[in-house]
């Protein structure tokens, strides 16, 4: 406890009792209820985890518990003091820090003036000396000693942007720190900094809320668990009593069934996918693979491994890409998006929002988007074959038809994957398909939607070509698992792959651990 | 954007995988009501039904303006922005912004025009046409092949258009040898041939945009140019289409403005770049691209034409009605605005 406002919490409550209680928290949007009589406490020191699916109502929590969004009913004690958070502000000044699923740092700015950003406890008038050594201090208590605080954020990649946002948050000395999706972007080695940094602010008797979708990740880290569905709470367990499944069964109310591997590859030469000598300068370092038609490829690798500039490349999007590549017999000529995709090859970014969807559009022109083309053969549609088109692959990913007029924006994230994935699905002239992080920020049982998508496209004959940095997913739909490290392919499993050789490939040198 | 956030504030409903479902039961009897909901408080139509109501009130106080007549003047007067602002619908569609070297394209245009007059007219308008769509969708080559910024380009355009016709023509006014073209200054049922083809423009525009593969590439190029790309569309060649239709309309203009002043000057273009992009802009085209049409950039031409007239009328000044026309386009950019901003929320 650092703070000085903390000074009523010995009275109601004791040191050593909670130091967050939630109790009976409501809230509805427009009369439909999002968070209904939510109750937990998290203890002094305490990491607690909140999970569900989208949708269930842990953004609803995290935005009243820190002062984003006012509660219809119910009480929030901080530290033995019923709080009204009333905005932000007042949130931080009581104690609370947030760390935000999305990015709020400023690339502009360098690295020294991000942490200082937001934060209202600091002074007017900084002392410059100090700040720069408190920032050394903060980074590399974060494993960021490479970086200079006088580096333009700019410079950096994008986990060691998200490394930045959560340094900031816990060096505001606060009683609470929430962490919303706080490692959805980074890479495993990254993300065991994280976790060693939240332990040290838990162990100085901060408490610490965990947001996660992922649930290995959540078992790893916290001391207990809250589970929402649906917007009430289902159960606290205490960690050493979970499993991954007990906690997936607790989310979804039933356990999602596994898929099954059990596929003959279509090994025809004339259907596959070469690529030879694949090199991107600083990203890639001479990758070659033949991909057969009906199978999954998986690329294993953390950031800046060049298992994510493997498929960019392919998809035109490195210009300065060199090397081979034929899809089918024929060439591709991967310098541009529009001759990888005229060869037939098409590209799901690991970056929905802005190289994604059409935000704005409806759902329909989304799922249509890359098939105008095929629907208009003279370069004149026909509304009826559109809209037919439209509601079968909106059937086919699980969209309600309804919602096909709806702008994308207003799907959450999980659909809006879909629609997305769906956007390249049961086209005639794409023989390969590459996504990047295929199921990023999306729930569990929109993952599980997904990955049968994958999977039948690859039955249905197409070359699937995936790159995550999760475990999980790897292991689940890779037929082929190629793991990279340092722009380099290290090895390729075929069949009793195990994690933790997968782990070794992608992680060695890097995690000291 | 992502998920969580703003499933509740937007379906109120949690509207996901399993729960996907029951979702669905609870939204879909309130769609019709809550789209009707969202057009009446769409900032949009609420600033364009309030300058309507206003013009028709106004109107209904002024002698004449309710009158056959007058609303022959209104349409020839907004045909010749209108047509050009056409063409400039489509490119800001297509996420090229405006181009400012409209004016002195009409006028090179006209000057071509009238200086192959002898060759006869047929003649003289492909002539005219097919330089207007050159150098037009030169630039719009740049800007789609290059990703040069429209304004930079257009306005260097402009100045190296209107260099180049200084140059040629020696700086004087052209006339033309022979005048066969009195033709184009027909008014068939009262109205000036130039509204006719307007309407023509208006129509085939919209249903390009609506129905071919390129205009609707165009919207989506417009709303998100990363996406466009990522996902192998051709943004490249469908910018340049776009240019080249922009410069078609473009030379219309100025084909008829060459018919109507008999002889070209550097000056006949005068104010249209400008008068072609408040017509879009009121019409509620989104200047970053990705929304708009062309029949509301037709709306927007006779809007702007029918307060310029009114004003007229009631005997305001030219300034007074210039700086009416600007609070009219400032109005409608900050309705798109608030709109697209409260989308995105």
């Amino acid at each position: 406890m650092t703070d000085a406002t903390g000074a009523t919490s010995a009275m109601a409550s004791g040191p050593a009792g909670p130091q967050v209680v939630v109790e009976g928290l409501n809230r509805s949007f427009g009369g439909v209820p999002a968070v209904r009589d939510v109750s937990f406490t998290v203890g002094t020191g305490e990491i607690h985890g909140i999970c569900g699916h989208n949708g269930a109502g842990k953004s609803t929590v995290v935005k009243m518990l820190s002062g984003q969004l006012p509660p219809d009913s119910g009480r929030i004690v901080i530290g033995g003091r019923t709080v009204v958070l009333g905005s932000p502000q007042v949130a931080q000044r009581l104690g609370v820090a947030l760390v935000d699923q999305e990015l709020s740092v400023v690339p502009e700015l360098t690295v020294l003036d991000n942490l200082l950003l937001g934060d209202v406890c600091a002074p007017l008038f900084n002392r410059r000396r100090a700040a720069v050594a408190r920032c050394r201090q903060v980074l590399s208590d974060m494993g960021l000693d490479r970086i200079r605080p006088q580096q333009p954020l700019s410079e950096l990649s994008l986990g060691e942007r998200q490394l930045v946002e959560v340094a900031r948050a816990l060096s505001q000395n606060a009683r609470l720190v929430i962490l919303d999706e706080p490692t959805a972007t980074l890479s495993d080695a990254e993300t065991g900094h994280v976790f060693a940094a939240i332990r040290r602010v838990a162990a100085r008797g901060c408490s610490v809320i965990f947001v996660s979708h992922r649930l290995s990740e959540v078992l790893e880290l916290c001391d207990a668990v809250t589970v929402l569905r649906d917007g009430r709470k289902i159960a606290t367990t205490p960690v050493g009593e979970l499993t991954v499944s007990d906690l997936i069964v607790q989310m979804l109310g039933e356990a999602p069934h596994r898929l099954t591997a059990a596929r003959v590859p279509d090994n025809r030469p004339g259907h596959s996918l070469r690529i030879e000598g694949l090199h991107v300068p600083g990203r890639l370092t001479d990758f070659s693979l033949t991909a057969e038609a009906g199978r999954v490829y998986a690329l294993a690798g953390q950031l800046g491994s060049g298992a994510s500039d493997v498929l960019r490349a392919l998809a035109g999007l490195h210009p300065r890409a060199t090397g081979r590549v034929e899809l089918r017999m024929r060439a591709v000529p991967f310098r541009s998006p529009v001759g990888a995709a005229r060869a037939g090859v098409a590209f799901v970014s690991n970056d929905r929002k802005s190289e994604g969807l059409f935000l704005d559009k409806p759902v329909a022109a989304n799922l249509l988007a890359t098939r105008l083309p095929a629907l208009a053969p003279a370069g004149v549609l026909r509304p009826r074959r559109e809209q037919q088109a439209a509601r079968s692959l909106a059937q086919l990913v699980g969209i309600a038809e309804h919602r096909l007029r709806e702008p994308a924006a207003a799907l959450s994230g999980g659909n809006q994957q879909k629609v997305f994935v769906g956007r390249s699905l049961c086209r005639d002239d794409v023989y390969a398909l590459l996504l990047d992080e295929p199921t990023r920020g999306v729930d569990i049982g929109g993952r599980a939607a997904i990955h049968q998508l994958l999977r039948a496209a690859a039955d249905a004959g197409l070359i699937v070509l995936f790159a995550s940095t999760e475990l999980e997913e790897l292991l689940e739909l890779g037929d082929v698992i190629i793991t990279m490290r340092e722009t380099r392919m290290i090895a390729r499993y075929e069949g009793g792959i195990d994690g933790a050789a997968l782990m070794r490939d992608m992680t060695q040198g890097e995690r000291a651990a | 954007m992502t998920a969580p956030n703003n499933d509740h504030s937007r379906d109120g409903a949690a509207a996901t995988g399993l729960a996907e479902q029951q979702a669905n039961a609870e939204t879909a009897p309130q769609m019709p009501g809550r789209f009707l909901a969202r057009r009446c408080t769409d900032p949009l139509n609420v600033v364009i039904v309030l300058v309507v109501l206003a013009v028709i009130v106004t109107g209904v106080l002024t002698t004449r303006f309710f009158s056959v007549a007058n609303a022959r003047a209104i349409l020839s007067s907004s045909a010749w922005v209108g047509i050009t602002a056409i063409g400039a619908t489509i490119v800001m569609i297509a996420g090229s912004a405006v181009s400012l070297a409209v004016s002195e394209t009409a006028t090179v245009v006209a000057m071509i025009f009238l200086a192959t007059q002898q060759f006869g007219l047929a003649t003289a308008i492909v002539l005219a046409l097919l330089a207007g769509v050159a150098v037009t969708a030169l630039q719009g080559a740049v800007i789609g092949f290059w990703t040069a910024n429209p304004i930079v380009l257009t306005i260097a355009a402009g100045f190296a258009i209107s260099g180049v016709a200084t140059w040629i023509s020696g700086g004087t006014t052209v006339y033309p040898q022979v005048t066969r073209f009195n033709g184009l200054n027909d008014t068939p049922l009262g109205l000036p041939l130039a509204v006719y083809v307007l309407l023509v423009l208006t129509a085939a525009a919209q249903w390009f945009l609506r129905r071919t593969t390129a205009g609707r590439h165009m919207y989506l190029i417009g709303e998100n140019p990363r996406a466009a790309r990522a996902a192998g569309l051709p943004v490249a060649q469908v910018t340049v289409i776009a240019w080249a239709t922009f410069g078609f309309c473009i030379a219309i203009t100025g084909v008829f403005l060459a018919a109507f002043n008999t002889s070209a000057n550097s000056a006949l273009g005068g104010t249209l770049s400008l008068d072609v992009i408040a017509a879009v802009l009121a019409g509620g085209t989104a200047i970053g691209g990705g929304r708009g049409s062309a029949l509301r950039t037709l709306g927007g031409a006779v809007l702007i034409s029918a307060i310029s007239d009114l004003l007229l009328l009631r005997g305001f000044s030219t300034g007074i009605q210039l700086l009416v026309k600007g609070i009219l386009v400032a109005f409608v950019v900050i309705a798109v605005h608030v709109r697209s901003t409260r989308g995105r929320q």
